[in-house]
């Protein structure tokens, strides 16, 4: 079985290969790819868009749609992982550990009813890796802000450097994970909850697909973000830069979001107590 | 603002998803009617499509006002139009069917799962409705891993059986893309009409021979084309009752549509049937693919695992129908996919109820059920005579048109391919309604409350009544949907 499954693989790596000869050749200005759509791009964007950035204007504009829905991919994936991780809180016994705070005495507690939340001499720590690591601690509590002004930068300015919705958000939700991972997952939720972070995932989409559904509204095709223009009090030119932006903005919490809540999910195996 | 039902179409379901979601969080009780009240819309919007492309012709529509190829832009036409109006009412249908089985299943999970489900009928509706191959791979994504996410919930073997299917599903999507990256190569495009207007002169081209192939083996891949087919059996046997009643019906079919409107649309059918002289040997991959299903079928003792198999079969007489390459192996096919849709359908709502007050679908738990539900069993024997293929019911007619066209091609291996599996039907649906009839009810191993089975409720039986009335009323009505609808679905060149 495994050396037909070779021979199969082979064989078809032989095919593409032996059917590439027909290309053109890499980098071959006249080639297809290169005469057809592409001149367009590049002489008429800043003209239609007034986007300096291509790629920018390609991807979230001409073919905004289909970014549109990579968005919805990605908070399907976030969804799915949810569904199928998450286990409802059961009500049984708890073994917790807690460290003293002053002398750095570790307790074990099994089999507990009422778990006590906030002490104030204990802290709660992971059952499985509790070790004291301040430097760590300290150097990710100093670099969290400015990895997380960073990746707004990124977001904000997709228009004129490379960068983007999808970039900034794996910078912020990255961010995130990062305190989960040098602190405790419980901090990290803290800071964003469960329900929050869930909510934001769907609002992330929702600024994408509404200003589409709005553009519709607004008499125009959906994503015609021209449309715009009447609300913005922008030329309809000016206003497809602003839609652009604001549909970034979107794809910016819907992936930090949702890069959250995966992670959420499967580092504490959906219990949601504890995790890496 | 009918000129906004394309739009509608795919952003309705898609905004009422993200709706649930959110409402799954702060009050679970909207997600039923939010998920009710979109794929009525879209119900609504895809029939008033399809009667605007009756009245008109071809409709465009250009996402974000951009003019193709350079944005992406809906093409709907006859043959879209039928489909689009399948989705959504088998979704609408197995949504309101399944949602006592939702409640029953998920208590805790209702958001997520209603997300899901219409994120996937979004899915599938821009697969169908979109005219940019590359957009469809993007939809086709997002089909395929709510699709993962809905199926693997299921029993204990769910997660196992749909890992499998997620690899094998992956690598089907990638060769798709594989394909439409060599068609970008070759030709700079990626809209489906700009790509085929490019073709032409590259017909003898290797790099098109390979964009072909490739885009074939992922499509069968997708749709579970014996000997593709190893995932689906167990995957849609494990899965819960909700969601195989929604991914059973339409998934292949759906991928059957991407089938032929890549021949028809991207690679012409000139060049599929006359430059390219692989019809012969397709029509007799799917005269196997018709004959090993009905064979898997014979072999098993579980009702939905049974199901499964018939897709496999039914997906071989519609690729055979296509690649017999004349009018009426083509109108059968198309015709099938409307009604393989609904007899699916029908046959998983029949499981789904069957599930709901047995917790169990092999054989021996049905034995002697035809008193305590019979007006499921009812939808079933009506269900049945569809898939064998007995007039009044819609499967007569589409089996006539592809037997006709079989013998208009001079396949005689498909005819009687055809033959042996409505043969075999007949005998694997008496032997399940002879267990449901004859055998004594009772001493179902463990599942306890046999005293207080009973048939199924109202909601539950209202879409499956609806769908049997549906499988006659189509068979019906054959006449006047294949001189309206499919007849122009079909390129004029093919006699």
């Amino acid at each position: 079985m495994k050396i037909l499954g070779l021979i199969i693989a082979v064989l078809t790596g032989t095919l593409l290969i032996y059917t590439t000869s027909d290309f053109p050749s890499w980098g071959d200005p006249s080639s297809p790819a290169s005469t057809h759509l592409s001149p367009h791009y590049i002489e008429k964007t800043l003209e239609e868009t007034s986007v300096p950035n291509i790629v920018t204007a390609v991807l979230a504009d001409y073919r905004g749609y289909d970014t549109m829905f990579e968005t919805t991919v990605i908070f399907g994936a976030g969804v799915a992982c949810f569904f199928l991780l998450r286990v409802p809180r059961r009500k049984e016994p708890v073994e917790r550990l807690y460290r003293h705070t002053l002398t750095g005495m570790t307790l074990r507690i099994k089999d507990l009813d009422e778990v006590p939340e906030n002490l104030d001499e204990f802290e709660r720590i992971d059952t499985l890796w509790a070790p004291y690591d301040l430097i760590i601690k300290t150097v990710c509590r100093l670099l969290i802000p400015f990895i997380q002004l960073f990746a707004l930068y990124v977001i904000a300015h997709g228009h004129h450097s490379p960068g983007g919705g999808f970039q900034g958000g794996v910078i912020l939700g990255a961010s995130f994970i990062l305190l989960a991972v040098s602190y405790d997952l419980r901090t990290a939720k803290e800071r964003l909850r469960e329900k929050l972070g869930g909510i934001l995932c769907a609002v992330g989409v929702l600024i994408y697909a509404g200003t589409g559904a709005l553009c519709l509204l607004l008499g125009l095709n959906f994503l015609d973000y021209s449309a715009l223009a009447s609300i913005l009090h922008v030329d309809p030119i000016t206003a497809r830069s602003h839609g652009i932006l604001i549909v970034e903005i979107g794809v910016g919490l819907a992936v930090m979001a949702t890069m959250i809540w995966i992670y959420d999910n499967i580092s504490s195996e959906g219990k949601y107590e504890e995790g890496l | 603002m009918s000129s906004q039902y394309p739009a509608l179409l795919v952003a309705t379901p898609l905004l009422a998803a993200l709706f649930i979601s959110i409402a799954g969080w702060v009050y679970k009780k909207l997600c039923f009617p939010i998920a009710v009240v979109a794929l009525s819309v879209a119900t609504y919007a895809s029939i008033g499509l399809l009667l605007r492309v009756l009245n008109e012709g071809v409709v465009h529509y250009r996402l974000g006002g951009w003019e193709p190829p350079w944005g992406i832009a809906y093409y709907v036409d006859h043959l879209n139009g039928l489909v689009l109006v399948v989705v959504c009412v088998v979704a609408l249908l197995n949504l309101i069917g399944a949602k006592k089985s939702i409640d029953q299943d998920f208590p805790d999970k209702i958001g997520p799962f209603y997300t899901l489900y219409i994120l996937m009928v979004t899915g599938l509706l821009g697969i169908v409705i979109t005219g940019d191959a590359f957009n469809l791979y993007v939809l086709l994504e997002i089909a395929a891993l709510t699709g993962y996410g809905l199926l693997a919930m299921g029993d204990k073997r769910a997660a196992l059986s749909t890992l499998n299917y997620l690899y094998m599903g992956t690598i089907g999507a990638c060769f798709y893309l594989l394909g439409v990256g060599y068609l970008y190569i070759v030709t700079g495009s990626l809209n489906m009409a700009d790509i085929a207007r490019i073709l032409p002169p590259l017909y003898e081209s290797k790099a098109v021979l390979a964009a072909f192939i490739i885009c074939m083996v992922g499509v069968w891949l997708k749709m579970a084309f014996f000997p593709l087919h190893a995932w689906l059996p167990n995957a849609y046997t494990h899965a819960p009752s909700a969601s195989s009643g929604l991914i059973a019906p339409l998934v292949t079919k759906v991928m059957i549509y991407v089938m032929i409107r890549l021949i028809f649309t991207v690679f012409t059918p000139e060049y599929a049937f006359n430059t390219l002289a692989l019809s012969n040997a397709f029509v007799w991959l799917a005269a196997i693919a018709i004959v090993m299903g009905a064979l898997f079928a014979l072999a098993e003792r579980n009702l939905k695992k049974m199901f499964s198999y018939i897709i496999i079969s039914e997906v071989g007489y519609m690729v055979g129908g296509i690649w017999l390459g004349n009018r009426a192996g083509m109108t059968g096919a198309v015709l099938h996919i409307l009604n393989d849709a609904l007899m699916t359908l029908c046959l998983f709502l029949v499981a789904s109820n069957i599930v709901y007050k047995i917790q169990g679908h092999s054989f021996d738990d049905l034995k002697g059920i035809f008193r305590k539900m019979p007006v499921t069993m009812g939808a079933l024997v009506v269900g049945a005579l569809s898939i064998i293929g007995v007039p009044p019911t819609c499967g007569f007619f589409s089996k006539w048109y592809l037997i006709s066209g079989a013998v208009q091609a001079g396949q005689y291996g498909f005819v009687a391919a055809l033959l042996f599996s409505s043969l075999v039907n007949v005998v694997l649906f008496f032997r399940v309604l002879e267990i449901a009839f004859f055998e004594p009810f009772g001493d179902h191993d463990g599942h306890g409350h046999t005293e207080s089975i009973d048939e199924a409720p109202l909601s539950m039986l209202v879409p499956l009544l609806i769908v049997a009335l549906g499988l006659v009323i189509v068979g019906v009505y054959t006449g006047d949907i294949v001189n309206l609808v499919i007849q122009f679905a079909i390129p004029r060149e093919i006699l």
